[in-house]
């Protein structure tokens, strides 16, 4: 509900019309709501240049009117369109269906007679260095919170409630710290101390839990829009919970607020960034991602990185940035280069639009995740590779007398040995190619025809058919060779010569590749394009319209340099435009060579391929040469004599492979995660997208942040990591305001501000502006601790008061309790109304981290999987699988997030479908004959023992005599009912996956079932009251 | 809404209503129930519904428009000659054709008619729905923005490419209320069973709209909607019993804390509890006489099929059910269109019109409004290699084919002309914002005064734009 601050302001505040008006209380949001889409900072696409935003705009001349001559409403020209009756001068116009109603009118009128002050937007103003405490005498105040809170009801003339008892503000405070009831012991024992210290000592109890860093983590999964999926309309699995255990770490270990915000923007950026800072990044991966067939990688990629911009602004700034993506902000100051500039620092890594269909690669950029001993391994290998390597370079030099001494016995001509495979393309053999050497021949389309070619005849290929070859499924460890005559009929903007992979973007290029791009030659060994790969492209272009000799030998080494490139016999200088292969390049499908087409890539239209040879070593440049000049005249070099005769060399070059491919298969089991990385090449340039299109490319932008708060320090970085510390830096007004507001939230209800996403002049202004400003200000002065936040909040006496509406006139002037006159009541998240009947059962499976787990609801998901077995089926609902298309029906039915987007408030309503899931469901239902076979065998026939003790393990209080009363009847009524029913009890206990219940009065334990069903769904057990 | 506008109620919204949104208020001030908070009606309302409920039977994939509803015979003359570029004019293809190097016309292999008095053209495969020419009009001039699935499907069903925003059933929950007390006023229903393009279950979500205006799925199983049975053993005695308890307690803690929210606490599981024989009652076709089956086809028997699902809509349509949101998967014909084509309408066809016709029957037709479309159309150029039984057609934005029947749209009626390529509108565009603004405008909505406040803006279905296409109303 929103209430507009100038209602409040009338209603709870009469006094408010004797005192001055103030612009940002009163008059901006009329302003905003009311006029700004025409006249306010969108200055290009306003329909009028009158502009209101600003004191200077709002009184200039024009075309010898003002808008606004401040203390004289009838020279204003503001003053007569409001006042209009001629619907085409009134303002605002009819069809905008946005009228001012007379009251507002009437305030406009008086602000300008009083002058038309205006004030920078509040939340724009840097936090004061010292925000002065209320002086105020109370019995009642215990920290400087109540003091605000106190000195604000009193000035309206209320006060506030009560304190509730103990055992209310123990579960209270259990449910917001901890996430989880409090238990029967720690009830009684927090009763039974009397120490003036027991409160602190209970919370600081809750806060040193694991469960208080699950809680936090699990509101911050969805800031984060947390999912174990990718979204959009495949929706594939993606592992990402490594992040979601870092989180929990990060709160366990209560690492500075601060710190928390950095890692996650920059982590990577940090000097000698640990593995958890660059492991933190992958907040801003969380987004969809696409793979949708036929998809336009750019598209997406745009909308990735938006998705980074839009996150950053609601989680940390509370503004929407969104508008800011096609125009300047309507309402707030963002423009729309403001947004590209920010935009900037999210989009330099190495990302592809789309990720891979056909093979189940982590988006790069990304990063590894190996245990201790993988880590250890790994090391080992790596330096054994590079003793060997170094071993082979040294045999290689010490090798030349060697080779001289062969040479001068082998002068010549060069040997090459034998091809695994080798085509001429002379005749078309019922759609085969013969095969020169021993193996299959290749296949082609008939609609590929044969032509007259370097040697005999060539294949033209359509584009669209496949020559397809028996061989080619070369591992990155394998040095290999392929050489071939070929003739481009035209400059091609891409297109694909041959290719082992199954498909461009929906494979992720995954295999190798000759390509022609923008007219030259392309070589890539890719794992996933463009993250992990080798690729080189020739700085010349390829000549068009004639045969040319064109050969790509690779050595084994995953390094580019060891991908060479030959034209005509000679190497080709290349640009290395990816430098970084780290994992294997089979798979995905098509694991032969395809020479002519590839799926949804370009293919080689009306080229010709001629003489195509691939060999399973790496060809010395004397073997290319050879090969081009198409005889075989030529002496053999050095790397040919290494590779083939001597002894010492190739013993080396079978060790390296050995461990190479040692290593390759150890790296393949290693989990990687996908973070931020900055690319390591030329920045990748963003532009300002007119209208937000992503083929819309207008001025180019650099890295900046928003022109309209203040700026970074000079020196620096234009990076994320500059973005980062700017976030948390004092110059920003926004950010622990934000912090302190989402927090204060989470413990009443609202936010001090009740639009915790937008701080903008479209939000709400704040209930207690100087108690945000001092909490914002408390908590930067106290190194951003957050748990010292929670602390003083539910230690203070605004926080421990009663939820009881107060009977007299505050409840109906403040129907909101935006005064906070009394605790407000809110019904559990989703996640809490789960793990709470879990722990009041004793089912709940406390283990930290790991694996999402699938409850029994999983199975009736929209696209259902099997649930979880045993003990996965009881553990905290923050580790609930979360497709994205297909999230948790019970969590969803219970309120919870999306988690699509950001969100940093979730809007809840009551449903009839709600209570069939906690009346029905198997957890529930489990959980509640669960506790019905403990408290019957406790308490056997004693009524009054079962309902006391299920009440208080419930709603962690006793029952008073009428509630006993009702629930005495019920309990007798049942016991009754299933007395003669012993299969519906044995059915009603049989329930859920653990064994049931084993009980000789079945009927006594089904009644109590269905007692403890009633009161899971009592209002004090799913409410914070 | 606007902020000059009522405010929700939430303290006193004890109207029980399922739907209970902004509507909720203006149905009550309707019924002369008003409350202190409600005394006027919500701006967004004309006053002049035409619509009471709406059946949207959503064809998922994109239904080839030139081999259904717009007939092309110069694709025949032309076939395998290349797709002209003062046609295309440079628009964007998928990924799928777009570095396709040859791009040939195909006609359409199926016979078009004229039908009904109105003359509607339609195909060969649409003998059912050649029936009801008169009855519905045909929307030849659709086109979108979006060129795949996800994007498609999303924009058609919430106004934008990008997931997050309200359906339109969502809309409607919000912007209208229920008129029912005993079932939800948004129901899904999804043929089950079907391959092609997956669907998500964001697309009946409600966004940012709080989540009791999500579409709720009827599923073909004990439980049609999520645990709406009781656990084994314990029956509605018990239940009745457990609730009775339940209500005593939460009425002694409005004594006790004043709080009166719990009333409605009160009122949603009452509602529960009606709706587990409300909803049995109504999904239960045992009833349902033999004609039934007669007119929506023997598939109709097969709890899940479409035409069960269409049946199951018209129960839903006479027990005030204001949304019924239906989804038939597999339209998106890249290759083998013949035989797909064929399959999809005979799976497709005689229901979609018996929902008409049983429509029209009951009465009901005048205030019902049935839309039939997809999300996209598709090309007219061949996707792959051209084969007479299994070329196929890829994603196509710039023109596709709808129909809608009752509801205040015109009897008998077709609108809008591609040009003789079925590539570009020639006449009589309605982007997907339109169509929302007309759906919005029949049910007695003003789309642009629709709003919802979220992250600082006010939110529509048709965001800025949409017009009414005043051409199709009655």
């Amino acid at each position: 509900m929103r209430l507009p601050a100038i209602f409040l302001s009338v209603a709870l505040a009469p006094a408010a019309f004797a005192q001055k008006l103030e612009f940002n209380r009163d008059i901006r949001p009329i302003l905003s709501d009311k006029c700004f889409k025409c006249h306010g900072p969108d200055a290009k696409n306003a329909k009028s240049e009158y502009r209101l935003d600003t004191f200077g705009h709002a009184t200039a001349e024009i075309d010898g009117v003002r808008g606004i001559v401040p203390g004289k409403p009838q020279d204003s020209e503001v003053h007569w369109r409001i006042h209009s009756t001629d619907a085409s001068d009134i303002m605002p116009p009819p069809e905008s269906k946005m009228s001012l109603t007379p009251a507002e009118i009437a305030i406009l009128d008086r602000w300008i007679e009083e002058g038309a002050e205006y004030q920078e937007h509040w939340s724009f103003v840097p936090v004061p260095e010292k925000v002065e405490v209320p002086q105020v005498e109370s019995d009642w105040i215990r920290n400087e919170i109540d003091a605000f809170v106190l000195t604000t009801l009193q000035e309206k003339g209320f006060s506030p409630s009560p304190e509730t008892s103990r055992e209310k503000w123990l579960r209270r405070v259990s449910f917001d710290l901890a996430g989880l009831p409090p238990t029967v012991e720690e009830l009684d024992a927090f009763l039974a101390d009397t120490s003036p210290d027991a409160y602190e000592k209970a919370v600081d109890r809750l806060l040193a839990s694991d469960a208080c860093a699950e809680r936090l983590a699990a509101e911050w999964l969805d800031v984060a829009r947390y999912s174990d999926s990718y979204g959009y309309q495949v929706d594939g699995n993606r592992t990402v919970w490594p992040w979601r255990d870092w989180v929990i770490r990060a709160f366990k270990e209560n690492l500075s607020y601060d710190q928390f915000i950095v890692w996650q923007l920059a982590g990577d950026l940090l000097p000698d960034a640990t593995r958890d800072q660059k492991l933190a990044t992958a907040f801003n991966r969380l987004h969809p991602q696409n793979v949708e067939g036929g998809s336009i990688p750019e598209e997406f990629r745009v909308e990735y990185v938006a998705d980074r911009v839009h996150t950053y602004g609601t989680a940390f700034l509370g503004l929407t940035m969104e508008c800011s993506r096609c125009h300047d902000h309507k309402y707030d100051p963002v423009t729309a280069k403001d947004y590209y500039r920010l935009f900037a620092y999210f989009a330099n890594i190495d990302e592809a639009g789309l990720y891979s269909f056909f093979t189940p690669s982590v988006p790069t950029p990304t990063l590894w995740l190996p245990d201790p001993k993988q880590e250890e391994d790994i090391a080992r290998l790596e330096g054994e590779i590079s003793r060997l390597e170094r071993e082979l370079a040294k045999r290689a030099e010490a090798a030349k007398p060697a080779f001289e001494q062969w040479l001068a016995a082998h002068p010549g001509p060069v040997t090459i040995p034998a091809p695994a495979a080798a085509f001429s393309f002379d005749a078309n053999e019922k759609n085969t190619f013969a095969n020169l050497v021993e193996g299959d021949p290749a296949k082609t389309s008939p609609n590929n025809r044969v032509v007259p070619g370097q040697v005999g005849n060539a294949v033209q290929l359509t584009g669209d058919d496949a020559v397809t070859l028996p061989v080619g499924n070369f591992s990155r460890d394998q040095p290999f060779s392929v050489s071939l005559w070929m003739n481009t009929p035209d400059h091609k903007e891409r297109a694909v010569v041959f290719s082992r992979s199954k498909a461009w973007t929906d494979a992720a290029s995954r295999g190798y590749e000759l390509l022609l791009e923008d007219g030259k030659l392309v070589a890539a060994l890719v794992h996933y394009e463009p993250g992990n790969a080798l690729r080189v492209k020739a700085k010349e272009e390829f000549p068009v319209g004639s045969w040319r000799h064109v050969a790509l030998a690779y050595d084994g080494s995953s390094r580019a340099a060891g991908l060479r490139l030959y034209l005509d016999g000679k190497p080709v200088a290349v640009e290395i435009v990816r430098d970084k292969l780290t994992r294997g390049i089979e798979g995905g499908g098509s694991d032969t060579i395809v020479i002519g087409e590839r799926m949804r890539d370009s293919g080689f239209k009306n080229g010709l391929v001629d003489e195509f040879r691939v060999y399973e070593h790496t060809l010395s440049p004397a073997e290319v040469a050879a090969l081009s000049a198409n005889s075989e005249t030529l002496s053999p070099d050095l790397a040919h004599y290494l590779t083939h005769t001597d002894p010492d060399y190739k013993d080396l070059l079978s060790k390296i492979l050995t461990k190479r491919q040692e290593r390759g298969a150890l790296v393949e089991k290693i989990q990687e995660i996908m973070v931020m990385e900055e690319f390591d090449g030329e920045p990748r340039q963003s532009y300002l997208l007119e209208r937000g299109g992503y083929q819309n490319r207008g001025e180019p932008v650099s890295p900046g942040t928003p022109a309209f708060l203040p700026p970074p320090p000079a020196d620096a970085p234009a990076n994320r990591l500059g973005l980062a510390r700017w976030t948390v830096s004092p110059a920003n007004p926004l950010t622990a305001r934000v912090t302190v507001n989402r927090y204060w939230q989470r413990l009443f209800l609202n936010g001090l501000v009740a639009t915790p996403e937008d701080f903008g002049s479209q939000g709400r202004l704040p209930t207690h502006p100087e108690l945000l400003d001092w909490l914002a200000r408390d908590f930067v002065e106290h190194g951003w601790d957050l748990k010292r936040l929670l602390k003083q909040i539910v230690l203070s006496s605004t926080y421990r008061q009663s939820s009881d509406v107060p009977s007299g006139e505050v409840a109906s002037a403040d129907p909101e309790n935006t005064l906070l006159y009394r605790y407000p009541v809110a019904v559990l998240p989703a996640e809490m109304l789960r793990d709470n009947v879990l722990a009041a059962s004793g089912l709940l499976v406390q283990q930290l981290g790991g694996n999402s787990v699938s409850p029994y609801d999983i199975a009736h998901a929209f696209k259902p999987s099997p649930p979880s077995k045993g003990r996965l089926l009881y553990r905290r609902s923050l580790y609930t699988y979360m497709r994205q298309t297909a999230p948790s029906p019970l969590m969803i039915t219970l309120n919870a997030s999306k988690r699509d987007v950001c969100q940093v408030k979730i809007e809840r309503a009551d449903s009839p479908l709600q209570g069939l899931v906690m009346l029905n469901s198997p957890q529930f239902a489990e959980a509640a004959r669960t506790l019905a076979a403990t408290l019957a065998e406790k308490h056997g026939a004693d009524d009054r023992g079962v309902i006391d003790d299920a009440f208080r393990r419930l709603a962690s209080r006793l029952p008073d005599d009428r509630e006993r009363e009702v629930l005495l009847k019920l309990l007798a009524s049942e016991t009754e009912h299933f007395s003669t029913r012993a299969e519906d009890a044995k059915a009603l206990l049989s329930i859920g996956d653990s064994p049931p219940c084993q009980t000789d009065h079945p009927a006594r334990v089904a009644a109590v079932a269905t007692l403890i069903s009633t009161l899971m769904n009592f209002d004090e057990c799913i409410s914070k009251r | 809404m606007t902020r000059d506008s009522p405010p929700f109620p939430t303290r006193r919204e004890t109207l029980a209503c399922f739907g209970g949104g902004l509507g909720s208020i203006a149905l009550a001030s309707l019924l002369g129930k008003t409350e202190a908070a409600a005394s006027t009606v919500p701006p967004h309302l004309t006053g002049r519904p035409k619509a009471k409920r709406v059946i949207y039977l959503f064809q998922s994939g994109g239904p080839s428009q030139m081999d259904l509803f717009d007939y092309k015979p110069r694709l025949n003359v032309e076939q395998g000659q290349e797709l002209p570029e003062s046609v295309r004019m440079g628009q964007r293809l998928t990924g799928m054709s777009g570095n396709q190097a040859s791009l040939p016309l195909v006609g359409s292999p199926f016979q078009f008619k004229q039908h009904g008095e109105s003359g509607t053209w339609m195909s060969e495969l649409l003998p059912h729905t050649a029936r009801i020419a008169d009855e519905i009009t045909v929307v030849r001039s659709m086109h979108t923005d979006a060129i795949n699935h996800g994007p498609g499907v999303t924009f058609m069903q919430t106004g934008s490419q990008i997931g997050g925003r309200p359906s339109i059933g969502s809309w409607l929950s919000y912007g209208l209320g229920s008129a029912n007390q005993n079932l939800p006023c948004f129901v899904v229903l999804v043929t089950k069973d079907m391959t092609g393009q997956p669907l998500v279950s964001r697309l009946w979500g409600s966004g940012f709209l709080p989540g009791k205006h999500d579409g709720v799925r009827f599923q073909p199983a004990r439980d049609a909607v999520l645990y709406l049975n009781n656990p084994g053993g314990l029956d509605r005695s018990s239940r009745r019993r457990m609730l009775d308890a339940l209500g005593d307690l939460h009425r002694m803690q409005i004594g006790k804390s004043g709080d009166d929210t719990l009333e409605t606490r009160i009122a949603q599981y009452e509602m529960g509890f009606r709706m587990q024989s409300s909803i049995p009652e109504a999904t239960d076709l045992s009833d349902e006489p033999e004609s039934t089956f007669r007119l929506y086809g023997e598939d109709a028997r097969t709890p899940g099929t479409y035409a069960a699902n269409c049946v199951m809509a018209r129960r839903l349509a006479e027990r005030g059910v204001q949304f019924i949101q239906l989804y038939h998967q597999d339209w998106d014909h890249h290759g083998g269109l013949p035989g797909g084509l064929k399959r999809k309408c005979k799976e497709t066809d005689q229901a979609s019109a018996a929902l008409v016709i049983d429509l029209k029957q009951r009465g009901l037709l005048d205030d019902t409004l049935v839309v039939w479309g997809g999300e996209f159309g598709r090309t007219n150029y061949c996707q792959g290699k051209f084969n007479a039984n299994s070329f196929g057609r890829d994603h196509h934005p710039k023109c596709f084919s709808i129909w809608m029947a009752g509801g205040g749209v015109k009897a008998g009626h077709t609108h809008g002309i591609t040009d003789d390529y079925c590539y570009n509108i020639a006449d009589g565009a309605v982007h997907v914002h339109d169509f929302h603004a007309t759906l919005l405008h029949l049910l007695g909505i003003d789309h642009e005064r629709l709003t919802f406040q979220y992250q600082g803006r006010h939110f529509r279905l048709t965001d800025v734009h949409g017009h009414v296409v005043k051409d199709i109303l009655a």
